[in-house]
């Protein structure tokens, strides 16, 4: 859900931008922290950047026709935490504004929220709620990458309909209508898509643990009793 | 996406041009385009940016347009928005649709207008860096401007990461799509769960030995760039001079100017 350059008329792009630049800033604080502790952390993030990039390349089959593609830093949020994803997230919206022009530089600050800070943040909520609850892992997994698709979708709505409200002049009445128009039009593709991405994601996560779930284990992600439950050798 | 623009980029015969003159006329383009209150201005800036890319750049001309078709359609859908439920004024094309009234009002249009022909001039101006300017050119320059400097790093490796994976996705979707792993609904999202499952495992051991192989070569986080000095050539300072104040011109004489 990129917001195309130059959809953003003056106020709301500098906007957007003033509420994203602190928390890269601190996103770039937490990561500079992890790579003095642990050095041989870099390598690794940037393996994780390039794999949102590749991830969310590749063309996704839509129910209606139309070709989308999946964000991956629902995963991201799952793996590294909310504030790291954010910069990762900063990185590859360059890389994608500038190889693809998919989405812009003036629209960088309102995509790096809703696609690299909310999104991810949802999704990294709702991952630690659910795991708190004791809920099946890939269902969690499944939840909380289609509620932080939505949540990115949804911001983006509110961002272009706080940037065109209905009736020119910015109330909250105008705001609603042209809310819930961008909204619905989205929905369309976004409602399914989200659910797809939460089952790819799932999948993804299924995959790992079956093949390699040390890594979760070693990052933090899941704990050693729960991945023994999952493979189903309680030990 | 087989082809990423950069490989046009390094064969473009502007590439050996000054990055610092050809990112002030990209931001100069994008700034004057958003902020332009006139379809013409930003439909000059897209004119202008596609001709030095094609002409001046080399880049291929069929290339280009399908390029500008994919994000054009993008625009399109969220600018028919703006049409139909923005403005106040004469309405110009109402119709009933399921019970909805629909309805083009002049200054909805307008505004619709104006919107995606921003759209359209940012796009040019973001393909003409894409196309003309190899990122590794870019990064000289971000290093230069005081960015931190674990952000360049990390830049740097996932610009490097992104082609081995991309490689290594093309080649195990190949594989998935003739044993037929496509050929459903259902069976897609299996595979593309497994391919993803498998580009991150393979990520991440080949971040652990770029590690490793890394260290072994007194690697301390710092990596250095070889900077290749390009002064501008009165040509191009001429030209851009003559762009910026056609456009800068334009901009002041068409800023009150409505088109419908």
């Amino acid at each position: 859900m990129h917001i195309m350059e130059g959809f953003l008329p003056t106020p709301w792009w500098q906007l957007w931008f003033v509420v994203s630049i602190p928390v890269i800033a601190f996103g770039i604080y937490k990561m500079n922290k992890l790579i003095n502790e642990k050095r041989e952390v870099l390598p690794l993030l940037a393996v994780a950047g390039a794999f949102i990039f590749v991830l969310s390349s590749l063309k996704l089959p839509s129910v209606v026709g139309s070709c989308s593609h999946p964000t991956g830093t629902g995963v991201a949020a799952i793996m590294f935490g909310p504030a790291i994803t954010a910069v990762l997230g900063t990185i590859v919206l360059i890389y994608q504004a500038i190889f693809l022009a998919h989405g812009g530089l003036t629209t960088l600050g309102a995509n790096v929220f809703s696609m690299g800070i909310l999104g991810p943040v949802v999704a990294y909520l709702v991952y630690k709620a659910g795991m708190k609850a004791n809920l099946n892992f890939y269902l969690v997994v499944f939840l909380a990458t289609a509620l932080g698709d939505w949540a990115t979708y949804v911001t983006t709505s509110v961002q272009l309909a706080l940037a065109y409200p209905a009736g020119d002049v910015l109330t909250f009445a105008g705001f609603m209508s042209s809310f819930v128009k961008f909204a619905g039009v989205f929905a369309v593709t976004q409602v399914p898509l989200a659910i797809m991405e939460g089952a790819v994601s799932a999948l993804l996560f299924k995959y790992v643990v079956n093949v390699k779930s040390d890594i979760l284990v070693e990052m933090n992600v899941l704990e050693d009793s729960v991945v023994r439950k999952l493979r189903g050798n309680p030990a | 996406m087989t082809n990423i623009l950069d490989d046009y980029a390094l064969m473009s015969p502007l590439r050996h041009r000054n990055t610092w003159l050809k990112l002030v006329i990209v931001c100069f383009g994008l700034l004057v385009g958003v902020s332009s209150t006139s379809p013409i201005t930003p439909l000059f800036i897209a004119l202008c940016m596609s001709f030095t890319t094609i002409a001046l750049g080399r880049a291929p001309l069929k290339l280009y347009l399908k390029l500008l078709l994919a994000p054009v359609g993008f625009a399109l859908t969220g600018v028919i928005i703006i049409a139909f439920f923005s403005g106040s004024g004469q309405e110009l094309l109402s119709f009933e649709l399921a019970g909805y009234l629909f309805s083009v009002r002049a200054d909805g249009l307008e505004l619709a207008l104006l919107v995606l022909s921003r759209s359209l001039s940012g796009m040019c101006c973001l393909y003409f860096l894409a196309l003309t300017t190899p990122m590794i050119e870019l990064f000289a320059v971000l290093k230069a401007s005081r960015f931190p400097e674990s952000f360049i790093e990390l830049s740097m490796l996932i610009y490097r990461y992104i082609f081995v994976f991309l490689d290594m996705a093309l080649s195990i979707r190949y594989a998935q799509t003739v044993r037929l792993g496509y050929s459903n609904f259902r069976r897609s999202i299996h595979s593309l769960g497994m391919l993803a499952s498998t580009l991150f495992v393979r990520s991440w051991e080949q971040g652990d030995k770029l590690f490793l192989a890394m260290n072994s070569r007194c690697y301390d986080g710092k990596m250095t760039l070889f900077e290749v000095q390009r002064p501008v050539g009165a040509i191009e300072l001429l030209l851009t001079s003559a762009y910026f104040l056609s456009v800068l011109a334009l901009f002041y004489f068409t800023r009150n100017i409505s088109i419908v």
